[in-house]
């Protein structure tokens, strides 16, 4: 199996906005192609920024590396790219038909082309009956929809949403998600960033996630809750004197039970503890496999930050282990 | 190609999406179909079926119908309704066209296509003129039309008010583009290029003012050395020279006039003052000039209506006061200001259009959004 090449391969960004706000710390970041990569980090952690510096909104003050395998403010790339902006403002003069033709036509798409295009995409986001209507009727979930619309337009290779699902209520989101992952069954690229951990975490099949300007953790979700993977075994009374002596094992007394950790992702690793338990006549009342999710891992990699960018265990996680 | 003909399509969508478009266009259609009632005769000028005297305006006192159509709509037609009414119209409609354009959550969807910075810089300027252009085309068609249906004169000269008015909106329209890159507000950008309009029109102004007393010096100047040629000329007259007594008032006379015209030279502060303004005349753009071409190339000043001037010429009274001949300033200003070449007026000014446009474009391709 070839390994994927990446589409987004950018090192050392950084960006300072006037003389003290330094927006990117030299932030490390590969993309896939093929794959659904989000962008994590709380306000003001720089991934619009970086997201603005991919799209040649803003300049980097210093970025090595290639985008779509050009060097990134490459514009011709950008025909390959599809954008929606977090708080995009498209003008309320257009009908939602119009703004999707509009941005096809900025792409250098050929008129008759953009125009099937527009319809066809104006059905695949619900929005055919609202094509010919301006965009001063629409709700921001109508938007939102005819903004993703228009970044699909040009049947680009790399799909990056600011924020897409912004305003779209719980029908309209999952329709979004499912329209993601027919876009990844296409083998289009995603590049999200957004708030809804959750949702993420449905669709995402790598994720970054960025504090003060770095990237602190780049990964899996699979490899980046790796460390955290275990099995805790509730048992009554209080704990067998030998677990100490089992290594990656913890035991922590609750209120009427005992609670043994073994930091295990494998269930085999677990049956000789179950056996020796049971042996001694010990009734477990709960065995859950742990592992934790995505807002788990965000809030660690937010409240971990002191100023160094920490990954669990103290080291940066890189899935492709470069620095 | 595609790409520049999307954005000058969204530019239309975007000036038909505006009221004070078409309510601009409406009054330029009033103010053409306003041409259809008015004309000239022998008593005057005749609005609809009315006929007013204006004392010297009238076909008996040298005017022509042509002249007359010339006249109106140079006067009101040019200098009222497309050079102030309808520009400050153009500004407040076209003002926002920057401010918005790089507003967040507009500019990022641009930006993020395969698009130059310098490419959508330049067509959205053009943006801006295509709205005057096109005011100024259906203005000067429905007036070449409509004078001509009416009196039989097709004048094709009315054509050249199109790019005249396009170049003299375009300097401030670049300041206005300036202003709204700079500022990012299109409250600010059309306070600020009004603000300077009103400069530009000062010092204009100022330079008028100045030109007619330079003309005045110079006509003074002019009339006391006539004076004192002939004061000179009768004291050579003088056969007697034992005439003592007219001999020496003729001398004292000639004393007299001689300092009075030194006096009169050496008073060079108006001469400096009116050259430190055309330096800066020559920086600033000139909107009042370049209007002004239009008069000069479509009105050759033998069309003017031939007056008798009652004016006396100027002279030196007896007690020495110089009196002027007005109308010969005029005229002599007149000479002047058409002689100053159209090169120096456009180019000088479009030069100044360029640097500011040069600063604004280079703000709108640097800047972070």
């Amino acid at each position: 199996m070839s390994t994927p090449s990446p589409i987004i391969d950018i090192r050392d960004a950084r960006k300072t906005f006037g003389r003290k706000v330094q927006a990117l710390r030299g932030v490390d970041l590969t993309v896939d192609s093929g794959e659904v990569f989000g962008l994590l980090g709380p306000n003001g952690a720089g991934k619009s920024t970086l997201v603005k510096i991919l799209m040649t909104v803003i300049r980097a003050d210093g970025l090595d590396g290639t985008f779509l395998g050009r060097p990134v403010g490459h514009k011709p790339s950008l025909a390959r790219v599809g954008y929606l902006p977090e708080h995009h403002h498209f003008p309320n003069y257009l009908t939602g038909r119009q703004v999707i033709q509009f941005s096809g036509a900025l792409t250098g798409m050929r008129r008759r082309d953009r125009m099937r295009s527009a319809d066809r995409l104006l059905g695949r986001v619900g929005m055919t009956s609202w094509a010919s209507k301006r965009l001063k009727s629409y709700s921001k979930g109508m938007l939102q929809r005819i903004g993703l619309a228009q970044a699909l337009v040009n049947e680009p290779d790399l799909v990056v949403l600011d924020e897409p699902t912004d305003g779209v209520d719980p029908v309209g989101r999952r329709e979004i998600r499912d329209l993601l992952l027919e876009l990844r069954s296409e083998g289009k690229t995603i590049f999200l960033n957004s708030h809804l951990l959750s949702e993420l975490e449905m669709v995402c099949d790598r994720v970054a996630i960025m504090v003060k300007g770095q990237v602190a953790m780049q990964g899996t979700i699979d490899e980046l809750t790796h460390d955290s993977r275990r099995f805790e075994i509730d048992v009554q009374g209080d704990a067998p004197d030998w677990t100490d002596s089992i290594p990656g094992t913890t035991t922590s007394p609750q209120d009427d039970f005992t609670r043994i950790v073994l930091r295990t992702e494998q269930a085999e690793d677990v049956q000789p503890l179950i056996d020796r338990l049971r042996a001694e006549g010990r009734t477990i009342n709960r065995i859950t496999p742990v592992r934790e999710s995505l807002e788990d891992l965000f809030m660690r990699a937010v409240t971990e930050d002191d100023g160094t960018v920490q990954a669990p265990g103290g080291v940066i996680k890189s899935r492709t282990g470069r620095p | 190609m595609t790409q520049t003909l999307a954005l000058l399509i969204d530019a239309y969508r975007l000036l038909n999406a505006r009221k004070i478009f078409w309510f601009t266009l409406g009054l330029t259609a009033l103010v053409v179909l306003s041409f259809a009632f008015v004309g000239i005769n022998d008593v005057g000028i005749r609005i609809i079926a009315w006929d007013i005297e204006v004392p010297g305006v009238n076909l008996l006192s040298g005017w022509t119908e042509a002249f007359f159509y010339k006249t109106i709509f140079l006067n009101l037609g040019i200098n009222i309704w497309l050079t102030w009414v309808a520009t400050i119209l153009g500004l407040i409609t076209t003002a926002s066209i920057f401010p918005e354009f790089i507003s967040a959550g507009s500019i990022e969807v641009v930006l993020s296509k395969p698009i130059g910075r310098v490419r959508l810089f330049i067509t959205k300027y053009i943006t801006g003129l295509l709205f005057v252009t096109l005011q100024v085309g259906v203005f000067s068609f429905g007036s070449f039309m409509v004078i001509g249906l009416k009196s039989g004169i097709w004048m094709p000269g009315i054509f050249v008010s199109i790019p005249i008015v396009v170049i003299f909106f375009s300097y401030l329209y670049g300041i206005c583009t300036f202003f709204g890159v700079l500022t990012r507000s299109t409250i600010a950008a059309l306070l600020l290029t009004i603000l300077c309009w009103f400069g530009i029109f000062v010092v204009q102004a100022s330079e008028s003012t100045l030109l007619f007393f330079v003309k005045y010096q110079e006509q003074k100047v002019q009339t006391l050395e006539d004076d004192l040629q002939r004061s000179k000329d009768r004291l050579a007259e003088v056969e007697n020279p034992d005439d003592k007594e007219r001999w020496n008032f003729l001398h004292e006379t000639i004393e007299v006039r001689t300092k009075t015209l030194e006096n009169a030279r050496e008073s060079s502060g108006v001469g400096l003052a009116h050259d430190i303004l055309m330096v800066a005349m020559t920086v600033l753009p000139k909107t009042d000039m370049t209007i002004g071409l239009l008069e000069r190339w479509t009105i050759d000043l033998s069309d003017l209506p031939q007056r008798n001037s009652n004016r006396p010429p100027p002279v030196i009274t007896d007690d020495g006061e110089f009196e002027a001949n007005e109308q010969e300033i005029a005229r002599s200003m007149e000479r002047e200001l058409r002689e100053r070449s159209p090169l120096w007026i456009l180019g000088t000014s479009l030069l100044f259009e360029l640097f500011v446009c040069g600063i604004a474009g280079w703000l709108f391709c640097r800047r972070d959004y």
